[in-house]
């Protein structure tokens, strides 16, 4: 075999880079690109005509003297949080606390940011400098107010000049640096301007009640708080990483991601009333006898030898799950019967040596306990004392139910479309009739259904808030058209991929694991992300069944209030510019994804 | 390949009469529709043995050998994989999988995996082999196909030589007693054909059970024990690569020979 490696054809190739793209200079361009000749010369001054026409409307929107914007900032607590008691406060800026927290450890363990070369950022700070100055000669602004904005622009574009002129092509920047600056400034903006008070962008009487300053004051303290956090967490995350570098930090870190929701909402946000003697007489205790028995019989399971008998147990600890979850009983015990009974199925697919298997029996503990925490969590009242149907609202309770809801239907989905694409007719039948019905019904009669009529058919024993049937209900919803967006990515997996797994005695359900799902989700992921988006936006329509979503708050709550009667249109614009935010954050981060599982394509 | 023919005996010239059935198939057919892939074939392999299939493009060479380890169900006759009948029971075709290797055209390796995990992941999910241990057969698997360095790639970062390498590395990695291989080097470009030629040489003076579909002439003369030579889904001729590409009997298969040689 020595004489393999013959010829020179695997051999290290050594990359002459490409010749560099010779950049025009602007003048140049600008002929190449926008009037190379009479129709495209043209089509630019038509496009810049509606360009300018649009921003000035939308100008002399946002700084017409009748806008009430006093009406978003003042309010701005109650689009956060509705209604949340003002003296419980601190848990909502912990919970943003956590979350800044594991942003900045998250960035350090992932390698976030990207060098920005210093030239790159001078021709943004040029360029961005002039669009300031050209829309300020647009905007409705009083002599001073232009004066003033005219100098801003300027002096980022002078900044940006100056910066292009002086640094060398190949000095670059942290993209991490720009964003901590960024916020930097944003918060020292807080603790200098009073926000919330809107008469110091254009000189007019404040017709509103709002107080100076009320938003700068409450939060400039804790969002400064936050950040230092945010960095902070940074820096320990990149201290932890190289002190002691793991290939079990990140799965942690996944894990901790998935945790957070669930223990902010009910730990922190909701202040249960826990029943602590209930806890300890009844839940632990069932959780305990599922946990070592259920542990000891997946062990056994997973064990290589076990063979055939263990998978007719198996199928009889999936018979009896089905069979207890339709018995009346304690609903804890039918959830984790139920669970037990999809670990058993699983069992044969990670049979394996000892590590293997004592992996199984920790997911399945990991598993269990958390249900049996949020089974225990959701049945106990909370402590938090609001007027309406939930102590939160507006774009917590969207972002609630959104993250929520994804992270449900995700599961769901997938087994749906792998029953929809299995070759069992039963599967595939009742799957398909479930995907094509769901899909034919409107998603407010859902949610009106799952709201209404759900807690009236639920079993004796069994309470369900209304966020949680809906949350179930949209789910289920989302789930029908994931599963669609997944069946697609199935599909695309060629069938050679299917016979080579086959090929080498994997069974149906390890190809499916290991091979056929990995690559069907990759391709899925943009029409996934997609999907998010959608749910994360049709979240609106919690407002027909009574919650105070965002959308409901700006549009039917502000505008009743006296001071700031018929202020609809100010806050729909900024609610629009939330939403844009949070989907524009989704798209970026799936445009990341894309890029880092793209990497074993050529 | 010239090197070789000095050093080393031929393989056609051992001696295999009283070797072991290793596959027998009698009077398998198989239909698409009404097309008729395969028309009573009837062949046995030895042990050891090493037998190339030969034949027109559409003859039904493929189909066999993909019936082999049940990818494609045959409809009528009966095939015996190491005394194992294939049927439709599963444990039957998940017993023979694990002992049949197969290497495919088109390669198939897994593109979301690392070379490395291509190899190990059916001897870890369906040996149930400890990892570690796992991954020290597949690092030797490698150093043998000639690819130690590429183990923490992906397949798509490999020229289509090395890929095919890395195949017949993981098909390896299932300790099979028998290799088929289906057309392994006509997706390749010309200057990597040898590579992958070079490998299942070796893997045929070891003493591997092959089945081998090819168009490569130069691999049938020099390593087969036996050619097998089909058309229209039936066994035209069989016989020792000297009297088969010197003096074949049947009409068809001169022309066929006139045609490619």
């Amino acid at each position: 075999m020595s004489d393999l490696n013959t010829t020179g054809v695997e051999g290290t190739v050594t990359i002459k880079p490409a010749p560099e793209t010779p950049k025009l200079p602007p003048r140049e361009w600008l002929k190449e690109n926008l009037f190379s000749n009479k129709f495209n010369t043209l089509l630019t001054l038509f496009s810049a005509a509606i360009l300018l026409m649009i921003s000035r409307g939308l100008l002399s929107f946002i700084f017409n003297p009748e806008r009430q914007w006093g009406s978003t900032s003042t309010n701005l607590r109650l689009m956060m949080t509705q209604a949340y008691p003002e003296e419980q406060y601190i848990r909502v800026w912990v919970s943003v606390a956590v979350i800044f927290t594991l942003v900045g450890a998250s960035m350090a363990i992932w390698n976030a940011g990207s060098r920005v070369t210093l030239r790159r950022l001078g021709s943004f700070l040029l360029s961005s400098g002039v669009v300031i100055d050209i829309l300020t000669l647009l905007a409705p602004f009083s002599g001073q107010a232009k004066i003033i904005w005219l100098i801003i622009g300027s002096a980022v574009s002078g900044a940006g000049g100056v910066l292009l002129r002086v640094s060398d092509k190949d000095k670059d920047i942290s993209s991490l640096t720009l964003v901590v600056a960024t916020l930097a400034a944003a918060i020292l903006s807080l603790w200098i301007v009073p926000f919330g008070h809107h008469s110091f962008v254009f000189e007019r009487t404040p017709r509103s009640m709002a107080e100076t300053g009320t938003v700068a004051l409450t939060t400039k303290l804790p969002w400064t708080i936050m950040v230092v956090i945010g960095i902070l967490a940074y820096f320990l995350g990149k201290i932890v990483m190289n002190r002691f570098p793991s290939k079990n930090l990140r799965p942690t870190i996944i894990g901790i991601w998935f945790l957070t929701p669930p223990t902010l909402l009910y730990l922190v946000l909701r202040d249960p009333d826990f029943d602590m003697g209930h806890v300890l007489n009844t839940d632990i205790p069932i959780f305990l006898i599922f946990a070592i028995a259920g542990g000891a019989l997946l062990s056994w399971f997973t064990r290589p030898t076990t063979g055939e008998i263990g998978r007719v147990c198996a199928a009889l600890v999936l018979l009896a799950g089905f069979g207890m979850f339709f018995t009346p009983m304690r609903m804890i015990i039918r959830i984790l019967m139920l669970l037990l009974a999809t670990f058993a199925l699983a069992a044969p697919t990670f049979a394996g040596d000892s590590k293997t298997r004592r992996r199984y029996v920790l997911a399945w503990l990991g598993v269990s306990g958390i249900i049996t925490w949020l089974v225990t969590a959701v049945n106990t009242p909370s402590t938090i004392e609001v007027p309406g149907d939930f102590f939160l609202g507006g774009i917590s309770l969207t972002l609630l139910v959104a993250i929520f809801t994804i992270v449900i239907s995700f599961p769901i989905g997938i087994l749906l479309a792998l029953a929809r694409t299995s070759k069992m007719p039963i599967f595939r039948i009742l799957s398909t009739w479930f995907i094509e019905f769901v899909r034919g019904i409107p998603l407010i009669t859902i949610l009106i259904f799952f709201s209404i009529m759900v807690p009236l058919f639920l079993p004796k024993g069994m309470e369900l808030s209304e966020v949680s049937a809906i949350v179930i209900g949209y789910s289920l919803f989302s789930a029908a058209y994931l599963a669609e967006n997944v069946r697609g990515g199935l599909q695309s997996v060629t069938r050679g991929q299917h016979e080579a797994a086959e090929a080498v005695g994997m069974t149906t359900s390890q190809k499916t694991f290991f091979i056929v799902l990995p690559q069907a989700l990759r391709v899925s992921i943009p029409p996934l992300v997609g999907h998010c988006i959608g749910v994360f936006k049709e979240t609106s329509l919690l407002a027909i069944i009574g919650l105070f979503d965002i959308l409901y708050i700006a549009r039917n709550v502000i505008p009743n209030q006296t001071e700031f009667l018929g202020s609809t249109r100010e806050n729909l614009l900024f609610v629009s510019l939330i939403y844009f935010f949070f989907a524009y954050q989704m798209s970026k981060a799936s445009q990341r994804l894309e890029r880092r599982v793209g990497l074993g394509e050529r | 390949m010239n090197e070789n023919e000095n050093t080393e005996t031929p393989a056609s010239d051992r001696d295999l009469s009283n070797a072991p059935d290793m596959i027998v198939c009698e009077g398998v057919s198989k239909w698409y529709g009404d097309f008729q892939a395969l028309d009573e074939v009837s062949a046995t392999i030895k042990e050891q043995e090493v037998v190339v299939v030969l034949g027109p493009s559409g003859s039904g060479k493929s189909t066999w050998i993909r019936c082999i380890n049940r990818l494609e169900h045959h409809q009528e006759g009966r095939i015996e994989v190491d005394g194992i009948e294939l049927t439709n029971d599963l444990r039957n075709i998940e017993k023979v999988r694990s002992e049949v290797g197969m290497v495919f055209q088109q390669f198939n390796l897994f593109p979301h995996l690392k070379v490395l995990d291509n190899v190990t992941l059916a001897p870890i999910w369906v040996r149930k082999k400890p990892k570690a241990e796992a991954e020290e057969q597949a690092a030797a698997l490698l150093e043998r196909v000639g690819i130690p360095e590429q183990a923490d790639k992906y397949p798509g970062q490999l020229s289509g030589g090395q890929q095919q390498r890395v195949a017949i590395a993981r098909a390896l990695a299932m300790e099979p007693r028998i290799m088929l291989f289906d057309e392994p080097t006509s997706a390749l470009d010309p200057e990597m054909i040898k590579e992958v030629l070079d490998v299942m040489k070796e893997l045929a003076l070891s003493g591997m059970t092959m089945m081998v579909v090819t168009h490569e002439v130069g691999f049938a003369k020099e390593v087969a024990d036996r050619i097998i030579f089909m058309d229209d889904g039936q066994i035209v001729e069989t016989g020792t690569p000297e009297i088969f590409f010197s003096n074949p009997t049947e009409d068809r298969t001169k022309l066929f020979l006139s045609q490619i040689l």
